[in-house]
């Protein structure tokens, strides 16, 4: 089939942001058919609940981008929040750790956070890059010790009533919408440029398409991996820091079934499990998508399980329309 | 040929995979502009001598000189940074990226904007752009992924790659597997140019004509060892297949050159 070049520049656009399409036209529809859900606070709400998983996402996007996979990220961020809950908050057992000006005990937490998840993307890396072992096994037995680790410091108890100094963050507005939201904002804006516009997020596209190839021209192809499973680990740990903090605490079971809601954003998002396929932008899009649809269920007062099956028609549907977009893009272009 | 030392010297070079000995003692050289053709049987042990050229593996014992030092490339990024560059093959590209990712992969051009790289991608397309143009190559879109590409035009940004990059020694394997009559045409064109300037070009062949046609020297590589080095113009097919197969010895080859 023969097209110009500027119809088929729109179609190949269309097909590359079809999940911001899917977006705009789910919000469209609950906003005519559910009452109440044209709000700026629904809005506001979506953009907040939206952060943890979103953070989260991001890190996970970058493993799959360069070609592995990271299960460990949900056991990684609550380890994170647990250890920032453990040290920072008041009951439970939490210790109630103070330091003066108060106002440090804030980048002091995020940046144990921080340290937290990065060690953890180093223990990935070692055993993946290093000893080339499968990323699926290694991150596995990670969601599992990690997940153990956080159940045994806490001896299945909880921390509670974190200190208000760090609290701030899941108080504050701006513009009246939730600090949360700006923070994912943020990190998906400065993960978007790193990935689309500096040669670091180049390598990790080209890394996960032809590993051989960038070998070949010189490309330091493990640093690149390594690099992807620590910024994994660290962006599950800022995940879990914003999710204690959303808690105002820890539990030991925080983030139960958080990887789930991550992989579906990440697949929906148009990023390809084979590697070297996805954007940034893209995966946000498919978080939003998620939490959208997870309000409209809260909304309808649905019983909150059906939440699980649509989300699992949800990620079938998308894998369904990868499939046909490559072959759209075969026909036509 | 001048009294010059070569730009590179092969001694002795070895390479076993456990019991298998690849090469069993290869001498060779190359000089600087010269066209070399490496011809040989399959499994004669090419592909294996130009992956240690280029640093792709290590030979198992044996003497390389480049540019009149002993070197050892532990990677192909060491060999690429004294100056070797290498056509693989099987194709070095990422088909999941666009022409000019692919084109520049490994020497991106970028601005520090508050000390973070960022991608000159307005840039390196002219650049990319230019060289397509100079080489005859014609691709839609420099912006397509190279996965939509055909084979031809893959193996033409390979070529257009090196020719742009250069470096001091050049090696290509089998670098016109899948172009067409004319393409293959303007390759050996480009291969000429490029010696032209100076810098030393391998080409590894199955295509006696194109080693003819291209090379100045001719080497035979049979069984992991020199079978032959011979210049094309004291030369002919016939003998270069005898060298081949085995027909005849080398020192035999060189009489019968003499003779016709």
């Amino acid at each position: 089939m023969k097209m110009s070049d500027g119809t088929r520049r729109t179609v190949e656009f269309l097909l590359d942001n079809l999940v911001w399409l899917m977006l705009i036209v789910v919000l469209a529809v609950f906003s005519v058919t559910i009452p109440g859900y044209f709000q700026f606070g629904i809005f506001a709400n979506i953009l907040e609940q939206s952060t943890f998983v979103g953070v989260m996402a991001i890190g996970l996007a970058i493993v799959i981008i360069a070609g592995h996979l990271d299960l460990s990220v949900e056991s990684t961020a609550a380890l994170s929040a647990m250890v920032t809950g453990l040290l920072f908050a008041k009951s439970g057992i939490g210790m109630g750790l103070t330091m003066s000006p108060e106002w440090l005990m804030l980048p002091a937490s995020l940046l144990l956070a921080i340290l937290v998840g990065a060690v953890i993307g180093v223990i990935n890396g070692f055993f993946v890059v290093r000893l080339g072992m499968t990323a699926f096994i290694v991150t596995l037995a990670t969601f599992i010790w990690a997940r153990g680790l956080v159940v045994a410091i806490s001896g299945g108890r909880s921390a509670q009533s974190l200190a208000p100094s760090i609290r701030v963050i899941g108080i504050e507005r701006i513009l009246g919408v939730p600090l949360l939201a700006w923070i994912s904002v943020a990190c998906f804006i400065i993960f978007a440029v790193l990935m689309a516009k500096t040669p670091f997020g180049r390598y990790v596209t080209l890394v996960g398409g032809n590993r051989e190839a960038t070998f070949r021209a010189g490309i330091n192809s493990d640093r690149i991996l390594w690099l992807s499973f620590i910024l994994a680990g660290a962006l599950a740990g800022v995940a879990g820091w914003l999710l204690a903090i959303r808690t105002s605490g820890a539990t030991a079971n925080l983030g139960t079934g958080m990887l789930f809601n991550a992989f579906a954003a990440v697949v929906i998002g148009g990023v390809s499990l084979k590697g070297g396929i996805g954007k940034l932008p893209g995966v946000y899009a498919g978080v939003l998508l998620l939490y959208s649809i997870h309000t409209a269920i809260n909304l309808m007062g649905l019983p909150a399980h059906f939440t699980q099956v649509i989300l699992g028609g949800l990620v079938l549907a998308a894998v369904l329309l990868d499939t046909l977009k490559l072959r759209l893009r075969e026909k036509l272009l | 040929m001048s009294e010059e030392q070569p730009l590179l010297k092969l001694e002795g070079v070895t390479k076993n995979f456990g019991a298998i000995q690849a090469l069993r003692g290869i001498d060779m050289h190359i000089s600087r502009g010269e066209v070399v053709a490496l011809l040989g049987d399959n499994g004669a042990g090419k592909s294996t001598l130009v992956k240690i050229i280029s640093g792709g593996l290590q030979p198992s014992s044996g003497k390389m000189s480049f540019e009149g030092q002993e070197r050892h490339f532990a990677s192909p990024s060491e060999a690429k940074a004294a100056g070797i560059e290498t056509v693989y093959q099987d194709l070095s590209l990422c088909t999941n990226a666009d022409v000019v990712a692919n084109f520049f992969m490994g020497r991106e051009i970028t601005r520090r904007v508050l000390g973070v790289p960022i991608l000159q991608e307005r840039e390196m397309e002219e650049v990319v752009a230019k060289a397509m143009a100079d080489a005859g190559t014609r691709i839609p879109s420099l912006r397509t992924n190279v996965e939509h590409l055909s084979g031809g035009q893959r193996q033409a940004i390979e070529l257009n790659r090196f020719v742009h990059w250069g470096g001091k020694l050049v090696l290509l394997d089998e670098p016109f597997a899948a172009l067409g009559v004319e393409q293959t045409r303007r390759g050996l064109e480009m291969i000429r140019r490029v010696a032209d300037r100076g810098i030393g070009v391998v080409v590894i062949t199955h295509i006696m004509a194109q080693a003819f046609q291209v090379a100045d020297r001719i080497v035979v590589i049979r069984q992991g060892t020199v079978a032959g080095d011979l210049k094309t113009s004291e030369t002919n097919p016939d003998q270069v297949i005898d060298l081949i197969t085995g027909a005849t010895l080398s020192r035999a080859g060189k009489d019968r050159g003499g003779s016709n």
